[in-house]
């Protein structure tokens, strides 16, 4: 199953609308400066401890909060042109034109969901806004084929590569992911000289034990990776399942302690360059 | 060292000092009686010899009192007390032959000259005041009013001699192991004896003196019954004493943010007298040259804010284009403390405001605020008065006979337009009449008079054209969003998509869209300002020139300006609960949208759109100022994130914004947010490629950030 959906198809090649869930205004946690998050709807992968369940499905869903008498839709075809001019209007908040060097400004993040399942239109988005001057990062859990990373080449400030576990098995039965795929991709950015920062959630049971660790960090060596971004696990989330009237398998788990991050931290440091959100 | 460094602490000892609350009431009332008896004693004295009188009982009679842990000292304990019959008819008896000023006719809200205070000190304007009568001798009348000012000086130095006298007692009391001197330390009361008996001398020669001689003006203010008497500009009109004090190595950073916390503290005590008071202290910005102000005394005032920690003091800071990143972030960082000050003042369009009343380009550049952030020329004008100006009212009107013949929105404009213009007309009437004073040669103010330019010279009362500039009054717009918003959904509904007439508007709203839902639904889902849509934002730039033109066709009872503001503190609340239904979709009751913030929880694209739309109105319309509220949690003031809120500010600064207060959630505000979701529509919680509004969280989660949101406090 996770070979085929891997194997589906950018939906932007057969028409030029992007599936939007939503677009964010003012995100701090998405790359560098002020950002305006696009977050594409679908993803090919199904991460139990996912804090964005509303973009996993393709489809247009309502989250309904009673509690909080709010009702919230996700999923909206929208062109090239219509989500360039909302992310232009925050044009004046990037920092483009007052001194901050290049990989500090603010800008553009694809986010999903996996934003690179439309990547044909969703890469005229970056070139659209690259012509403005506006950088582009691009939020991706990185199980997708090569060609669904091309059209960005050169043309993004950053790849924020998401990389959860080390484990083939546990990619394939809990993530429905095919790791093989994951390092390939990774590996074939860094040689380009991608800008690449790989991104660990720290998911408690999952990869916060330091054989994980280990193991990952195994991986990214072999794979050339210089960086690493840990975030910590949260469930944020759980109010969005509970809305979709879907049960959330981590809704009980509590976000790692100050001593796991710690640890955690430790340990890749050895390796790489390290910081923890 | 001025003070031994051991004896540096935050204010830890002072506030457990205030737990102990004293007894009875505060009641300057009662302080005057004595003088007020004795000038009775004499018919040949004027009125105002006779309030100058009283007021030199008010300050001396109470006594001194100093706090164990007090560097600065000046407390109002003395002041409260439990009067017996006589003595409260006594009270009364003055209080009505005497009447005082008061908010409307221009008694508080005011910062008083304290540059001139420290440059020249107490006897150095008792000196002034005594040339002033030379010049004017023949002048029996300004005679009469400078030897008023004369008297209330002198008590002041007698209150000085008072609090040296009381360190001499108890440094006694030390000596001799007397019980009631217990718990002082010597090093304090002999730093305190000198810098008073400095004062009652001559001109401060340091910065401790500079700020004791102020902290000791203020606290008299306070004696007098005032509240809302701002410091201005403490950073500015104490920095070439600090400086000096620098260069000669006798203080440092740490003791100056010691002494203004210790100062500061004090002005918590007015909790004893009930509720808190606005204190409002100016930092940053440009000086009188315009060269950019932050010195390291600004930073010093910003850090004694925050060891307060106590609502009282009222901190806003002057941001002007070059005002150093450094500075903004920390002003950022103590925001982030969950403080809510210091409020962050666009310099270059609060200057604008002000240049279209003629003040001289320098008194420009000193500006600073009064109360919340009424912009003020500091020692230069009578004291502020404001009033509430509801524009939506008059759009209520329009309602009460609707006219179906109305063909477009210009012409419905026009007839709003018309309203507006008679009710401004009537709005300055009333509040020209209310600061009216039936007899203001006898209503004389002669302490404050002596801090404000150029009552001396002059030998003129503050209010009486002794102040170097005229009085201003500010009219404080209400609801800019609930009118926007009510606008443009009269637009699109009537004008636009011709959904519904005037009249059957004008019929649900009369019942409050009861049976109308489906109208409410269309009036709701409306344009509405804050989402950076010129449709409906295009109202907020027409509100904001229009009504403020308007106002400026006026002149107060002496000649100042009539300024706007847009800064409603909890008034919006009271404004909304008085009125009907509005257009926007709003139920009757509800507030109204607060000060010059989008209608709450409408804005829902986020804050760069907030401010976008924010910024479009022209504030230099607005001399009086405006505040827009934004709320963060916690993790938006960390080591590199603080830099994001940093070019927010800026840019919405260099599109025009006027001001931003900017709240740091609390633990408090989290936890009620849990209890109470309504209030809180619009709190998103930002982390790494998620944010949700907090108020859709499942219960656990919103505990995981509470407990991250005590453990970043601590
Ligand atoms: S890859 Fe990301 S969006 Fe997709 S399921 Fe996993 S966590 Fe969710």
């Amino acid at each position: 199953m996770a070979a085929e959906a891997s194997k589906r198809g950018p939906d932007g090649g057969a028409n030029d609308l992007l599936n939007v869930s939503c677009v964010q205004h003012f995100s701090t946690g998405d790359g560098p400066g002020i950002r305006t998050t696009v977050f594409l709807k679908g993803c090919n992968l199904h991460c139990p401890w996912c804090h964005n369940p509303e973009n996993i499905s393709p489809l247009p869903q309502t989250l309904v909060y009673p509690q909080a008498d709010k009702r919230v839709s996700y999923g909206r075809r929208r062109s090239v042109d219509d989500v360039a001019a909302e992310v232009l209007e925050d044009l004046e908040f990037y920092g483009l034109n007052d001194g901050t060097p290049a990989a500090q400004r603010g800008g553009l993040t694809l986010s999903g969901g996996e934003p690179l399942l439309q990547s044909a239109v969703a890469a005229v988005l970056v070139r659209t806004l690259e012509a403005r001057g506006v950088p582009a990062v691009i939020d991706t859990a990185g199980c997708v084929r090569w060609q669904y990373f091309e059209p960005f080449l050169g043309h993004v400030q950053a790849f924020y590569f998401d990389y959860k576990t080390g484990d083939e098995q546990r990619c394939r039965e809990l993530l429905g992911g095919d790791l093989s795929l994951i390092r390939d991709n990774l590996t074939r950015l860094l040689a380009a000289g991608e800008p690449v920062r790989v991104r660990i959630p720290l998911i408690p049971g999952v990869n916060t034990d330091i054989a994980a660790i280990e193991q990952i960090c195994a991986q990214l060596t072999a794979a050339g990776a210089g960086s690493v971004d840990l975030l910590p696990f949260h469930r944020l989330g759980s109010g969005k399942y509970a809305a979709l009237g879907i049960d959330y398998a981590y809704k009980n788990t509590p976000p790692p302690g100050a001593d796991v991050i710690d640890a955690a931290r430790k340990k890749y440091e050895q390796y790489f360059d390290c910081r923890v959100e | 060292m001025l003070f031994s460094s051991q004896q540096i602490d935050t204010t830890a000892g002072l506030k457990a000092e205030f737990k102990n609350k004293p007894d009875g009431q505060f009641r300057p009332d009662i302080f005057r009686v004595s003088g007020y008896e004795k000038g009775a004693a004499d018919p040949a004295l004027s009125t105002t010899v006779r309030r100058a009188l009283a007021i030199r009982s008010l300050f001396t009679e109470p006594g001194a009192y100093i706090y164990k842990n007090d560097l600065i000292a000046g407390s109002i304990r003395p002041m409260f007390v439990v009067p017996d019959d006589a003595q409260n008819a006594a009270a009364a008896k003055y209080a009505a032959e005497f009447p005082e000023r008061w908010f409307a006719n221009n008694s508080d809200h005011y910062a008083p000259d304290y540059r001139t205070a420290v440059e020249t000190g107490i006897p150095g304007l008792l000196q002034k005041i005594n040339e002033s009568k030379q010049t004017h001798q023949n002048e029996p009348q300004k005679v009469d009013f400078l030897d008023s000012m004369a008297i209330t000086l002198e008590a002041l130095i007698e209150k000085f001699r008072q609090y040296a006298a009381k360190t001499d007692e108890l440094l006694r009391g030390l000596r001799n192991g007397d019980p009631a001197a217990e718990g002082y330390d010597k090093g304090r009361l002999e730093f305190i004896k000198a810098n008073c008996e400095a004062l009652t001398r001559g001109a401060p020669q340091t910065f401790a003196q500079g700020l004791q001689l102020v902290w000791m003006l203020h606290h008299c203010f306070v004696c007098e019954g005032r509240y809302a008497m701002a410091l201005g500009r403490i950073d500015q009109y104490l920095y070439p004493l600090f400086r000096a004090d620098l260069n000669r190595g006798q203080t440092t950073d740490t003791e100056a943010e010691a002494l203004l916390a210790n100062a500061f503290a004090k002005i918590c005590e007015t909790r004893f007298r009930g509720g808190d008071d606005v204190v409002n202290i100016c930092i940053g910005g440009v000086d009188t040259d315009g060269a950019l102000a932050v010195n390291e005394l600004s930073y010093c005032t910003l850090r004694a804010v925050r060891d307060v920690n106590m609502p009282g003091p009222n901190l806003s800071a002057r941001i002007a284009p070059g005002t150093p990143d450094a500075f903004l972030d920390e002003c950022l960082k103590v925001i982030g403390t969950g403080l809510g000050y210091p409020a962050l003042m666009n310099d270059a369009v609060n200057m604008a405001a002000l240049r279209r009343y003629g003040y001289a380009e320098e008194d420009v550049r000193n500006y600073c605020m009064v109360g919340c952030i009424e912009n003020f020329m500091q020692g230069q004008q009578p004291p502020w008065s404001d009033g509430r100006f509801d524009p939506i009212n008059y759009l209520e009107k329009l309602f009460l006979e609707p006219d179906d013949d109305i063909a477009d929105m210009a012409e419905f404009m026009k007839r709003y337009e018309k309203q507006l213009e008679k009710a401004v007309e009537d709005y300055v009437n009333a509040t020209r009449a209310a600061a009216f004073v039936p007899d203001p040669e006898n209503q004389t103010m002669p302490f404050m008079s002596c801090f404000c330019q150029d009552c001396i010279d002059r030998g003129l009362d503050i209010n009486m054209g002794g102040a170097k500039y005229p009085s201003v009054h500010g009219a404080a717009l209400m609801g800019v969003g609930t009118v926007s918003d009510s606008l443009a959904a009269i637009e699109k509904l009537v004008f636009e998509e011709k959904a519904v007439t005037l009249s059957e508007f004008a019929a649900a709203l009369k019942d409050n869209y009861e049976h109308y839902p489906e109208l409410r639904a269309k009036a709701l889902a409306a344009p509405k300002y804050g989402n950076n849509d010129p449709f409906v934002d295009k109202y907020a730039v027409w509100y904001t020139q229009y009504i403020s033109d308007l106002f400026r066709n006026y002149r107060t009872n002496d000649g100042g300006g009539y300024y706007t503001a847009m800064a409603a503190n909890i008034s919006n609340i009271y404004a909304g609960a008085g009125l009907g239904a509005t257009p926007d979709g709003r139920l009757a009751g509800r507030p109204l949208s607060d000060a010059a913030s989008p209608t709450y929880g409408c804005d829902t694209r986020g804050v760069t759109s907030t401010l976008l739309s924010v910024s479009k109105p022209d504030y230099s319309n607005c001399a009086c100022g405006t505040v827009v509220n934004q709320k963060f949690t916690p993790s938006a003031f960390v080591d590199g994130k603080r830099e994001k809120l940093l070019k927010l500010i800026r840019v919405y600064f260099e599109r025009g914004g006027q001001e931003i207060q900017i709240n740091s959630t609390s633990r408090e505000t989290l936890k009620d947010a849990m209890e109470h979701p309504e209030n809180y529509p619009s709190l998103v919680v930002r982390v790494s490629g998620f944010s949700a509004l907090y108020v859709t969280l499942a219960r656990e989660v919103q505990e995981d950030i509470l407990s991250r949101t005590q453990h970043e406090e601590l």
